[in-house]
């Protein structure tokens, strides 16, 4: 049984469909995150199950427990906030306390409890301070583990990370995820970096105006992207559309894009004569092949370069380790068959 | 600091702050000095303790201070009570949330006054009150509702008069708690009470305490309400400090005055204290 199941749900706000005929499954002690760009009804989804919205249509159920209509302060369910939201007039120690008295759990239940996880996230020594006397991430762990003490059946998480720096949000990633794990929760995380996305999931639900794109795991979504608007959101990719020439040999098939001719191993083929398809930058190879382009920009990002390249009026991304390349100068390339992948749309 | 910085600091505050001081200071100074003999402005002058004795020992005054008290500590309790669910109510924005905002401030801009003998109307034994219940069948006759031995015209009029500053102190207060702190008490499990008592309440202590203390200093030496509507057989402590003045006994009005003025203090205080504790109850 899933632990939580969301079947036919729609959210209107006013004459705006925020979500539209939403359904999805989510398995017990599975990391689900929901990833979109803004406005694609990701964090209206987070508090439909959490209950602060009620759904216009469908329905939300939780263990087998149709919640559809159930208040968040009777769900079981813990979210935790973009902002932390911790009281800032109570200390840690009564943040992690707050809902394990509202659900008047016994004193020696409560006392263990937080101890077990206060030792987990390392929060002992802050135990007796005030929110604003915490840093942002040792504010993070508070709003966590005040999520965490309930053992809900389901925690969320609304972009928990956006407010801290690159590193801590590196450190703190790990973190949540491991303790998902030893906790053995039900995880559903919304996000708009895609690289948290790839990192954290078991799932990762990608949506657009409101709909589900597509659901599959992050390897899976990255190499195999359903359709160019997941391919280009989920790492950076390069969309195109083209026409099929015919197999060349058994498996490969040539496909006429604006930038050349492209051979693909895609499985399953093409479906029709003309194709939407997509490579990642870092697949193409630079320096070989017939295919040519113009540098119009040259980025160095560290351990990669990126390089925006000009072919036939269009701009194609090309991530590469160090090069001579200049902009202004030409380039050649090619893409490997196995990464040239057949989309079921352009957009 | 060097001593010219200080000097400067001081020339800076002197035009508001020192005018302030100098009016506030010269009054008490004078109010207490009148109520141990001095600037007798009908008779003679001279240090004595005889105009507070005398006072002390009579059982009006302490009267004056209960009834003044009872007034001031309900009136500042009724206030505050009736704006915090309004507060919270329009706490965010809906359609006529502004109209409505505005109609309960309204008695801000109505003198205290005309609130009085506009009630008076209300309530006189012809009044519309009377009438009204009559002819709903309720009251057989009319009845007397002025001038009450329990002061509830003047308990009503105070509140109506004092619970749009709290609904102003209120609002603002409750409208700094971000949504997301209410959502996460929610989310704990906490329903409409438990969020009022252990977010709302601790997180707008501030805002409630300011209201209660101006409330309470302004009720606790009213002077119009108790005239017009409050209860004959009492005088309130402005009643008898001004009964005093106009039969020329500066010294005693000047006792009842600063009786007045330590009332206010201390009462605020006790107030502002007493409501922290309660408010501030942590998770208890």
């Amino acid at each position: 049984m899933a632990a939580v199941s969301i079947q036919g749900l729609y959210k209107t706000f006013g004459g705006f469909a925020a979500l539209s005929e939403l359904s999805l499954d989510v398995k017990s002690g599975e990391f689900l995150t929901l990833i979109g760009p803004s406005g694609c009804g990701k964090t209206t989804l987070l508090k439909l199950i959490s209950g602060f919205l009620e759904p216009t249509a469908g329905t939300i159920i939780i263990n087998g427990q149709d919640v559809t209509k159930v208040p968040p302060e009777a769900r079981d369910t813990a979210l935790c906030f973009q902002s932390y939201a911790l009281f800032p007039h109570l200390t840690v120690r009564e943040n992690l306390e707050f809902g394990l008295r509202q659900k008047k759990t016994p004193a020696n239940d409560r006392r263990a409890r937080i101890a077990d996880v206060a030792a987990k996230l390392g929060l002992e020594p802050q135990m007796d301070k005030l929110p604003n006397q915490l840093s942002g991430g040792q504010q993070q762990r508070v709003s966590l583990g005040r999520a965490l003490v309930m053992r809900p059946s389901v925690i969320l998480f609304d972009e928990p990370l956006s407010n801290l720096d690159a590193k801590l949000r590196d450190q703190v990633r790990v973190e949540i995820r491991r303790i998902q794990k030893d906790y053995g929760l039900t995880a559903i995380y919304v996000t708009h970096d895609q690289a948290e996305a790839l990192a954290m999931s078991d799932r990762i639900v990608v949506l657009n105006g409101g709909r589900v794109e597509q659901v599959d795991t992050p390897e899976s979504l990255y190499l195999s992207p359903r359709t160019g608007f997941v391919a280009d959101f989920i790492g950076s990719a390069n969309v195109l559309s083209g026409r099929v020439l015919g197999q060349s040999t058994p498996g490969l098939w040539d496909i006429e894009t604006p930038i050349g001719t492209l051979e693909t191993c895609s499985d399953p083929g093409p479906k029709g004569s003309t194709v939407a398809l997509c490579w990642r930058a870092e697949t193409a190879q630079l320096g070989k092949g017939d295919l040519r382009g113009i540098v119009r920009d040259k980025a160095f990002q560290g351990h990669f370069t990126d390089l925006m390249v000009e072919t036939d009026g269009s701009i194609y991304r090309i991530q590469t380790g160090r090069t001579a390349a200049v902009e202004g100068g030409e380039v050649r390339f090619s893409i490997p068959p196995e990464s040239v992948i057949l989309l079921e749309s352009k957009t | 600091m060097t001593a010219r910085r200080w000097l400067q600091v001081i020339a800076l505050l002197m035009p508001g702050l020192g005018i302030i001081l100098w009016l506030i200071g010269s009054v008490v100074y004078i109010a207490v000095a009148q109520s141990f003999g001095a600037y007798g402005l009908t008779g003679e002058s001279s240090f004595t303790m005889s105009y507070w004795a005398d006072t002390v020992s009579r059982a009006i005054y302490w009267r004056s201070i209960q009834y003044s008290l009872y007034v001031g500590v309900l009136s500042a309790i009724f206030s505050v009570a009736l704006a915090y669910p309004l507060a919270i109510w329009l706490r965010k924005p809906f359609p006529g949330s502004m109209a409505i905002g505005a109609v309960l401030k309204a008695p801000l801009l109505v003198h205290g006054l005309v609130a009085a003998f506009l009630f008076i109307n209300l309530i006189a034994y012809n009044g519309f009150l009377n009438q009204l219940m009559q002819w709903l069948g309720v009251w057989d006759a009319p009845r007397r509702l002025q001038n009450d031995n329990h002061a509830i015209g003047v308990l009503i009029l105070q509140t109506w008069k004092n619970m749009p500053f709290a609904l102003l102190l209120l609002t603002g207060a409750v409208q700094s708690i971000p949504e997301d702190i209410l959502d996460a008490a929610r989310d704990m499990g906490a329903g409409p009470w438990d969020r009022f008592r252990k977010v709302i309440a601790p997180l707008t202590v501030s805002g409630m305490q300011a209201a209660l203390v101006i409330i309470f200093i302004g009720a606790v030496a009213d002077f119009t309400f108790q005239t017009i509507a409050g209860p004959t057989n009492r005088q309130s402590m402005s009643q008898l400090m001004v009964g005093y003045k106009v039969r020329g006994e500066w010294q005693y009005a000047g006792v009842v005055g600063v009786t007045l003025m330590l009332m206010a203090l201390v009462g605020s205080a006790v107030l502002a204290f007493v409501s922290r504790m309660v408010m501030r109850g942590r998770l208890t």
